[in-house]
């Protein structure tokens, strides 16, 4: 996703909600990665918000912050049906998840058939280069590369990226690949691109080549709601998500 | 003048475990030797925790010292600019956290090489638990799961472990790392903290009078535990000058 999702103030409940449907799973299992935002409080404080209340079994995994029980980071992983990855910083991101190991977790992970999925840093990590501006001004950084390619990201918000991610592939330092817009998503099977998904009016995303960009066609995803009252029996959720955390 | 390379590691304490107990924050100020010295708190080990970046700023007032902190999430400026920064310090605080994730970011933004250049030109370098560890060449860690060794900065030739008085599955750890050929080192527990001039443990001070820091080492086919001689900074012949005047 190229920005927006979860921790955006006005939210994209339509793309929260697809990466739910994209496990195939009736209560999937969702484990967020805040790593690139250093476990920021506020971030893990939305994906719980955005994901409580909804048809799923929500975690997260901090690398920074120990919580009261240690996870094990592998076994927690690789049991769940979807990994999102929070934004931030690129650089840091890579660099702590490869300290960590997390790197080759999630290529089992991938490999295995979990849905990963991620905003902003969090989107560009998966590829084999995306343009940061953790170091400040707009670089290219290179990420894990499981998507053969490249990406950028807020291509709309952070105009300054556009032309950084148009030079670097136009010269050839980075591969050709995708930019997207806020609100926009791009939907990877195997390593292709399978469609351009969108929670918003006028958000897309482009194919991006030494020749320019090109805008692609996206699917507007049907607007999901925020709020809890499309799920029902959410209190009985409640409770025994309540009763499994007394364990 | 040339400054002396100083190391003051926490086993646990300071500003972030002790509130209301400033002894062992005031002795990293008075190390320096300036009247107000420059601080700079890197807090990467807890992902800049914005709280944590809060307390520092409580706890090291403008009246005191002059504060500021790096944050290696929300960078604005160019690495030239953070070793300027870093260099021109008297002291520079870390905080705790991950240290296999302090050490990882901090490796991709060249600061341990940073690091190395203000401590070789005699910037106090101190921290707790994470912000210890990370000072020597190997350091036990327990984060998500058992206690490890991993490799430091390497700044101290030896091996180190913190909280070492809380948990007795820690000293273990550490105790069998030793005699599988971890290189002997130092258990620090917590309001105890290893003060090194050089490479040279010179004296370990407490904020806390039950305050302990062992000297774990091989002997033949054995590890021992050898308590060392601590200095409570609270006693009233530790008082600071400055305090007492």
């Amino acid at each position: 996703m190229g920005g927006g999702g979860f921790t955006a103030a006005r939210g994209d409940p339509a793309l929260d909600e697809l990466v739910l449907e994209l496990t195939a799973t009736p209560c999937p299992r969702i484990c967020l990665l805040p790593t690139a935002g250093g476990d920021s409080e506020h971030q893990i404080r939305r994906f719980h918000e955005t994901y409580g209340d909804r048809l799923c079994e929500p975690s997260h995994v901090s690398l920074f912050r120990l919580g009261r029980r240690p996870v094990p980071l592998r076994e927690h992983l690789l049991a769940q049906d979807a990994i999102y990855v929070g934004g931030g910083s690129m650089v840091n991101l890579l660099a702590v998840w490869k300290a960590q190991g997390l790197d080759e977790i999630l290529k089992q992970a991938w490999r295995q058939g979990i849905v990963l999925a991620g905003l902003s840093a969090g989107s560009m990590c998966w590829f084999e280069y995306g343009v940061t501006t953790s170091l400040g001004r707009p670089a290219p950084a290179p990420g894990l590369g499981f998507l053969p390619g490249s990406n950028s990201v807020h291509h709309d918000s952070e105009p300054a990226r556009r032309p950084v991610y148009l030079e670097a592939v136009g010269a050839g330092a980075i591969p050709p690949g995708y930019a997207a817009d806020d609100g926009a998503g791009l939907l990877f099977r195997g390593t292709s691109l399978h469609e351009v998904v969108t929670a918003r009016e006028n958000a897309r995303a482009y194919e991006v080549t030494p020749r320019g960009e090109r805008a692609l066609t996206p699917r507007r995803l049907a607007p999901a709601s925020n709020t809890a009252a499309t799920i029902p029996a959410v209190a009985e959720l409640r409770r025994l998500r309540l009763a499994r955390l007394a364990d | 003048m040339t400054r002396p390379r100083q190391i003051l590691a926490l086993g646990g304490g300071g500003f972030s475990m002790e509130s209301g107990n400033a002894l062992l924050d005031d002795h990293a100020l008075a190390l320096t030797g300036v009247d107000c010295p420059k601080v700079c708190f890197l807090p990467t080990a807890s992902g800049d925790a914005d709280h944590y970046i809060v307390r520092f700023y409580r706890a090291f007032p403008a009246d005191r010292c002059q504060p500021s902190h790096i944050s290696l999430f929300r960078r604005d400026g160019g690495a030239a600019d953070l070793a300027a920064h870093l260099r021109a310090q008297d002291l520079v605080y870390v905080g705790g956290g991950s240290v296999i994730s302090l050490l990882g970011t901090w490796s991709a933004h060249g600061i341990d090489g940073m690091l190395r250049e203000a401590w070789e030109a005699g910037v106090v370098m101190a921290g707790l638990s994470a912000g210890s560890l990370c000072w020597f060449e190997h350091a036990m860690t327990a984060f998500h799961g058992a206690s490890t060794a991993v490799r430091g900065m390497g700044f101290l030739p030896c091996s180190n472990a913190v909280h070492y008085d809380d948990k007795p599955e820690r000293r273990a750890a550490y105790v069998a790392a030793i005699k599988d050929g971890l290189p002997a080192g130092y258990g620090t527990g917590d309001g105890a903290a290893l003060h090194f001039v050089g490479t040279e443990l010179a004296e370990v001070v407490t904020s806390r009078e039950k305050a302990r820091a062992y000297r774990v080492a091989p002997l033949g086919a054995e590890v021992t535990e050898t308590e060392l001689a601590t200095r409570f900074l609270g006693a009233p012949l530790a008082v600071e000058p400055a305090l007492a005047a």
